[in-house]
């Protein structure tokens, strides 16, 4: 394992956030972060930014779009009661 | 369509239903991206989805159900795009190198917009509601923001998202990276334009 510098733990930031990388790589972002303030700054900023992003591109499918790709893939419906 | 009722007696519309139904929210959020308005986007769902029913017999893994139905939303976007004489993989690649090197937590620490803070970077992003930030990542080129939206807002590791874009992985590692860069460049340059923050060397 090599110590790495803060520009390498920002770029590996977003990806040690996705449990992305590789043992190795994980490992040294965490070395790093225990030694450096202002990057578990910047990953606590990351982590919100990241957060922000997730929310403001979520969406939740229109009941009636829903119920037209349910009729895409359904058998005829069964005979109502009532 | 084919008339297969060999599963067992299940049906091939009921398999895939269950296979689809917990991923319809995601997917549907991923065609809103995609397509940028919410109209095209059922449009392009059920387009996709219909293409899944009629090809699920490639799905062998049951568990891959996600990341495959991440790639036919994927496939029959891009379809879209060349019947329309838009190739998503040519739009130009050539982010100056000088967006590389930007960084908003740097940014933010030297413009210091918020003088008594002590949360100085929390408070910059609570500047931004849901609708800056979507607005914001809107801007970014598709090619840079679809490996974002794989890897940051559904979930998926690096590799999963360069078999759904069907490109090598450090192709996508690379555009995460610049999409990052965007990201954050965006971010601050929304923040000034709409005046979020007051910044020392304004021109007036």
């Amino acid at each position: 394992m090599t110590l790495i510098d803060c520009r390498e733990a920002v770029s590996r930031m977003w990806d040690y956030l996705s449990r992305d990388l590789d043992a190795v790589d994980q490992d040294e972002v965490e070395v790093h972060l225990g030694l450096c303030r202002r990057c578990c700054g910047e990953l606590e900023f990351s982590r919100e930014l990241r957060a922000m992003v997730a929310a403001s591109e979520s969406e939740r499918l229109p009941p009636t779009a829903r119920n037209r790709i349910r009729e895409l893939t359904q058998e005829p419906p069964a005979p109502g009661a009532s | 369509m084919t008339e297969r009722a060999t599963d067992s007696a299940r049906r091939p519309g009921e398999r895939y239903r269950s296979l689809v139904e917990p991923h319809l929210d995601a997917l549907y959020g991923y065609c809103v991206n995609l397509c940028g308005s919410r109209p095209d986007a059922e449009d392009l769902l059920q387009d996709a989805l219909v293409r899944g029913l009629r090809g699920q017999d490639g799905l062998r893994d049951p568990a891959k159900a996600r990341s495959w139905l991440f790639t036919i939303v994927t496939n029959a976007w891009r379809d879209r795009h060349r019947s329309r004489g838009r190739e998503l993989d040519t739009i130009s690649m050539d982010a100056s190198a000088e967006e590389d090197d930007f960084s908003l937590y740097e940014t933010v620490a030297v413009e210091d917009p918020f003088p008594y803070s002590d949360e100085l970077h929390l408070d910059f992003l609570r500047l931004f509601r849901n609708g800056d930030v979507r607005r914001v990542f809107a801007a970014i080129a598709p090619v840079h923001r679809l490996p974002l939206i794989l890897t940051a807002v559904h979930g998926f590791s690096c590799k999963e998202a360069a078999a759904i874009l069907d490109v090598p992985l450090g192709t996508v590692l690379s555009r995460l990276h610049r999409g990052r860069r965007q990201l954050e460049r965006g971010m601050w340059d929304y923040a000034v334009r709409n005046r979020l923050v007051e910044v020392g060397d304004d021109a007036d």
